[in-house]
């Protein structure tokens, strides 16, 4: 599996654009000569898979919203859908507490650098999730008013489709989120390692379920409740 | 372009006899319109002295509903107009008229000047401040004349038929660290632009920026208050962080393809969306829907009513510290999409309404759906008004908190739920009946004292009535189409298009252009969840519109906030904020 490797630049110039730091694929560092060592590989190895767990099943989610997909995100925290399944339930009104912030809804020019500045102020290891089609792309607000994806100067993780998407499809971006997570490949100290961050390129889910969509033949009709 | 006035238009037209009188026939021009509202231009030199007077005049125009801008340069079809680059429009109400007017002055592009309307109608303000930000009008003598929507730093005025609309049109978006830095600088605050001291006396006011991002300021909005201790002296509301610019996309969407933007203007409110701007065009284009067509729009609006009501609860009481009210109401919220999307096929925004009907009848089975809803809702709102409204603690939070008068509501533009809880009883689905709400036994549930308990409780009862207008629609749905025959519904019945060569030409050029509208302008406002929602549609003879005027509830209530709570407390801003169940999207649009 490939890699995508962060490496953050505290000293990057006043003029440098959004997201900044170093970014490129790479192959997964544990494969590495280096930490083929059997004794200190397959500990690494462990490490890494029990902090992920960890992290990836705690899961505090910003409490952010732009528009109508806050609206389906919140529907998911709520009894029906019931986030705290996934270990997301704890909703943080401060972006310095939380490590997942989901943007929901339209990214507008006015607020991009508001968004950013919140970005900012949460505390690695942190993540993002785009939720709706405006967020990831502009979606059908293609206006002078609206950053056309917000993936313009965030670093994005899962991209969630829909206009808005149901709650469900939020849940199983969330899921999405969490198996990336596992692979994951941080620094463990800051003493030990390169201090890069490792995500793992996670596959196209529209790539890997084209043959299940496209074997349906039958639609439901519309006439039946 | 001309209108027929019948019977009861003599009454709404009166307005144009005695402005006559007063002012003489010959500095007034009279637009006939579709609007169903007397449309009348006066030159700028006299506007104020026409605002001062229909505001005193027998049976008075208590409101100013509307105000906003149009660039003329364009229109091709202007024939008796007077000659104009841009114009600004007024709409005023009067509720003992039970009508609006509307006066509209001509300005040209070397002189884009009017004098402002703030001390007249205090409520123009924020308009005001909007046009200037959207066309470059400057209103002479406007206190704070600032953009609006826009940020501070925005180059260029969006609504300008020059101004290009799309985001690709432009360099694609970046931002660099020293962008950021001075964006943000520019939203600063600024209290002495505002004309608020930091000192008075030995206290040091403290400036407290809530929002754009604040759990309780439901989406993106800011308000920068001024502090003595608890106490907020004053408040400055900042909006524009949810602009989408949906008046400028139905300058390039075809009539039909523009239904989906609407769902999104209140985007609790669903399909309600699209019924003021459905009928708007059905005005236009002439059509008269069926029976059936207009009591499934009316049952699905109801439907989207309880919705955002049941949402507007939850949210509610969770800002006032209440952690579980929002999951029961979600879970109500539950069963009304199980409904709504067994109809519709979708949950939030369906855009299922369509010029001349609805997007597809009845599914076989949706009596049960409906039914179980009925009965299911009934004791869920009895036992919210028990936990929830009988509640000491929330009673403490809410009763007298934030109160205004019926006056004072109406000098700001309030309406719906926030203006009945004045105790004042005006409910358009009664006042003056469109959709054929007429055919509906309901009553327009009332507050008593203005506060934040009253907008909360109301609301409860506002189900409860919705509920009943669901159950007649069930109990005595018309038989019959659900499209109606006429050439302009869009798309046209499907089993006339595939027998007539002429219907299947009309549906290819209806799909491939969109339908064409006569030159002319129609208005139509609805009773939305949140208070008085309208398009006000001019089309010049194209298949898309010239320009569509999306005015918003929230707007008006969001500019209202100082002068209830200058005086108050912050835990009584929230309260506020909660009550007066706004979004932001029916704020910037």
């Amino acid at each position: 599996m490939s890699y995508k490797l962060t490496r953050i630049d505290p000293d990057a110039p006043q003029s440098s654009q959004y997201p900044v730091g170093e970014r490129r694929i790479v192959d997964d560092p544990m494969d590495d000569q280096v930490h083929r060592n059997v004794f200190m590989g397959k500990l690494e190895n462990i490490m890494h898979n029990v902090v992920n767990w960890g992290r990836k099943n705690s899961l505090w989610p910003y409490n952010f919203g732009l528009s109508c997909c806050y609206v389906e995100m919140t529907t998911a925290f709520t009894a029906p859908h019931d986030i705290a399944r996934f270990g997301s339930e704890v909703l943080r009104a401060s972006p310095r507490q939380a490590d997942v912030m989901v943007i929901s809804g339209t990214c507008f020019i006015k607020m991009a650098p508001i968004i950013q500045e919140l970005y900012d102020q949460m505390l690695e290891p942190k993540w993002v999730i785009s939720m709706g089609s405006c967020a990831n792309s502009g979606g059908m607000y293609d206006i002078y008013s609206v950053v056309q994806g917000v993936d313009k100067f965030l670093p994005i993780d899962v991209y969630i489709p829909g206009c808005p998407p149901r709650p469900e499809a939020f849940l199983q971006g969330l899921q999405l989120l969490q198996d990336s997570i596992q692979q994951e490949r941080r620094p463990l100290t800051w003493v030990v390692g390169d201090q890069g961050v490792y995500k793992a390129e996670m596959p196209s889910q529209r790539e890997k379920r084209r043959d299940e969509r496209i074997a349906v033949t039958e639609l439901r009709s519309p006439d039946e409740v | 372009m001309t209108t027929e006035i019948s019977q009861a238009d003599a009454t709404t037209f009166a307005i144009v006899d005695e402005l006559k009188a007063r002012f003489g026939e010959a500095n007034l021009v009279v637009q006939p319109t579709l609007t169903g509202m007397p449309v009348v231009w006066v030159a700028r030199e006299q506007l104020i002295e026409v605002m001062r007077f229909v505001q005193q005049v027998n049976k008075p125009f208590v409101m100013l509903y509307d105000l906003h801008g149009v660039d003329e340069r364009l229109r091709m079809h202007r024939r008796g107009l007077p000659p104009a680059d841009f114009t600004v429009f007024y709409q005023l109400m009067s509720l003992e008229r039970n009508s609006e007017l509307m006066i509209k002055v001509a300005l040209h592009e070397d002189d884009l000047r009017v004098p402002t309307l703030c001390h007249v109608y205090l409520n123009a303000n924020w308009y005001e401040r909007e046009v200037f930000d959207m066309f470059g009008i400057e209103f002479t003598g406007h206190p704070h004349l600032t953009r609006m929507l826009m940020p501070p730093t925005w180059n260029g005025h969006p609504l300008r038929k020059d101004y290009p609309a799309r985001a690709t049109e432009f360099d694609p978006y970046t931002l660099t660290m020293e962008g950021q830095d001075r964006e943000q600088e520019a939203l600063r605050f600024d209290p002495e632009a505002w004309g608020m001291k930091r000192h008075s006396g030995d206290t040091d006011y403290m400036f407290l920026n809530l929002g754009p991002n604040h759990p309780s300021v439901h989406g993106v909005f800011r308000i920068a208050l001024q502090l003595d201790g608890e106490e907020v002296v004053d408040c400055v509301p900042d909006i524009g962080y949810h602009h989408r610019g949906a008046e400028k996309m139905a300058e390039r969407q075809s009539w039909h393809s523009y239904i989906p933007y609407t769902d999104r203007i209140d985007y609790t409110g669903g399909v309600m969306n699209n019924l003021p701007y459905i009928l708007a065009v059905e005005k236009l284009a002439g059509i008269t829907v069926t029976p059936r067509a207009e009591t499934i729009r009316v049952m699905m609006a109801e439907m989207f009513r309880i919705n955002s009501h049941l949402l507007f609860l939850g949210t509610f009481l969770q800002d006032l510290g209440a952690m579980s009210p929002v999951f029961y109401t979600f879970s109500d919220r539950q069963r009304a999409y199980h409904v709504i999307e067994a109809i519709t096929g979708f949950r939030m925004h369906p855009a299922w309404f369509r010029i001349g009907g609805v997007a597809h009848d009845l599914p076989r089975g949706w009596d049960r759906l409906v039914r179980e809803f009925l009965d299911w809702m009934p004791p869920r709102l009895d036992e919210y008004e028990r936990a929830m409204m009988d509640n000491s603690i929330v009673r403490e939070r809410t009763v007298g908190i934030a109160t205004h008068t019926t006056a004072e509501a109406l000098t700001w533009g309030v309406t719906g739920p926030n203006l009945r809880a004045t105790g004042l009883k005006y409910d358009l689905r009664k006042a003056r009946p469109y959709s054929g709400y007429e055919r509906f036994d309901f009553d327009i549930p009332v507050g008593t004292n203005g506060d934040v308990f009253d907008r909360g409780m109301l609301r409860i009862e506002e189900m409860r009535q919705s509920l009943r207008i669901i159950e007649q629609c069930l109990k005595n749905m018309p038989e019959g189409d659900y499209k109606a025959d006429h050439p302009l519904t869009t798309p046209p019945p499907r089993d006339k298009m595939l027998q007539h060569i002429e219907t299947l030409i009309t549906h290819f050029l209806q799909v491939s252009w969109g339908p064409v509208l006569k030159a002319n302008e129609s208005f139509q406002m609805i009773e939305a969840t949140k208070g008085l929602n309208s398009y006000y549609l001019t089309s010049d003879g194209n298949t898309m519109s010239y320009r569509t005027r999306i005015r918003t509830p929230s707007f008006a209530h969001l500019q209202h906030i100082p002068a209830v709570i200058n005086g108050g407390f912050v835990p009584d801003l929230i309260a506020h904020l909660g009550s007066i169940d706004f979004v932001m999207a029916d704020v910037d649009r």
